[in-house]
């Protein structure tokens, strides 16, 4: 193989890093904590970081499951959406602990935290613009 | 020469190039070659030039926010505690009154804090789960670090007298918020980590206050 095919080669093999994958891969991550933050409903005591009710456990798993697709899909649109839910949720939660209950989706205040750590930081990362498809990105040019 | 971020001064950093990706460790790592290329074109030096070091601090980092989310969790609305006998959140604040620590301090809150007790009950709720969630994403980390340490002065001026405290508890929340906030630790595994670079590269002011708090 003559030092040209080989330079060839690499240049072929060479792809561009990709500028969006560390959102891709925060998406993800914060996706995975709400899928993990459901386990909180089989936790008692000191080690129970927050309280999660039935309802609760299903707006973790869906919003988390749809925050991890976002970021295999590299989807900011969907990142918005699974963010703008999660602070939906975590609204829900804080008007009805004023209320005096946890309400039917059965969290406390930490609950209302970690629903506005994943929404804030969801839809920070969603809101990031990024290139039509076909179009160049930044590391291309 | 340092500059107030903490890393050495240098072409890179002023002109906002991605420096930073080379630091962060959900970084691209499956391409060594990019990252000595970017390491050997910016003299500036990291502060935690480590994988392992840059990995500790985020542990750190959602360690401290764990602690704020956690406790957040038993300031219960709407009363907060406040009824007979006291408890909770209410029964914290009193205790700037009845164990007092700083003349001060516990005048305030006898004249305006406790008479006014849901509204600063609220406002300790929303302060606290705010912590507890931009440490933990690590977002705008050297402002929610500042806040931390206000927060923790202000519970340590409530409780230090009480019985059975520790005095070291809140010099140690003290402490660790300090660290946070001189190592910019939301760099380092957190949306900082990943979200300063393009904040370098916009010219909003929305970017230029971020990249300032975080």
């Amino acid at each position: 193989m003559g030092r040209a095919s080989v330079g060839a080669a690499v240049m072929n093999a060479y792809r561009p890093p990709n500028p969006y994958r560390s959102l891709d891969r925060a998406g993800i991550a914060l996706g995975l904590v709400s899928i993990l933050s459901a386990g909180f409903m089989f936790v008692d005591g000191a080690f129970q970081v927050i309280q999660i009710g039935a309802i609760g456990l299903v707006v973790a798993l869906v919003l988390g499951l749809l925050a991890v697709a976002a970021g295999l899909l590299s989807e900011g649109a969907l990142m918005l959406v699974s963010g703008l839910g999660f602070l939906l949720a975590a609204s829900f939660q804080i008007a009805q602990l004023a209320g005096g209950s946890s309400g039917f989706l059965g969290g406390n205040a930490s609950t209302f935290s970690l629903w506005l750590a994943l929404g804030v930081g969801l839809i920070a990362i969603g809101m990031v613009p990024r290139p039509e498809a076909g179009e160049e990105t930044p590391a291309a040019k | 020469m340092t500059d107030t971020t903490g890393y050495a001064a240098g072409p890179d950093y002023r002109t906002g190039a991605d420096y930073t990706d080379a630091n962060d460790v959900t970084a691209d790592t499956d391409d060594t070659d990019d990252t000595a290329i970017r390491y050997a074109a910016t003299p500036a030096v990291p502060l935690l030039p480590s994988r392992l070091d840059r990995g500790l601090l985020a542990v750190v980092r959602i360690g401290v926010a764990l602690l704020w989310l956690q406790n957040v969790g038993w300031k219960t609305p709407p009363a907060f505690g406040r009824g007979d006998p006291p408890g909770g959140l209410y029964l914290s604040a009193s205790y700037a009154v009845s164990h007092e620590v700083l003349r001060p301090y516990a005048w305030l809150m006898e004249r305006y804090v406790l008479p006014n007790f849901t509204f600063f009950g609220w406002l300790v709720l929303i302060v606290e789960a705010a912590l507890g969630a931009f440490l933990l994403i690590g977002l705008a980390t050297r402002f929610w670090a500042l806040v931390g340490i206000a927060e923790t002065v202000a519970i340590a001026l409530s409780v230090l007298n009480a019985p059975n405290e520790w005095y070291w508890s809140y010099l140690l929340m003290f402490l660790v918020h300090l660290a946070l906030f001189a190592t910019a630790a939301g760099r380092y595994a957190g949306l900082d980590g990943v979200l300063r670079p393009k904040w370098q590269e916009s010219g909003s002011w929305a970017a230029r206050v971020l990249v300032r708090l975080s």
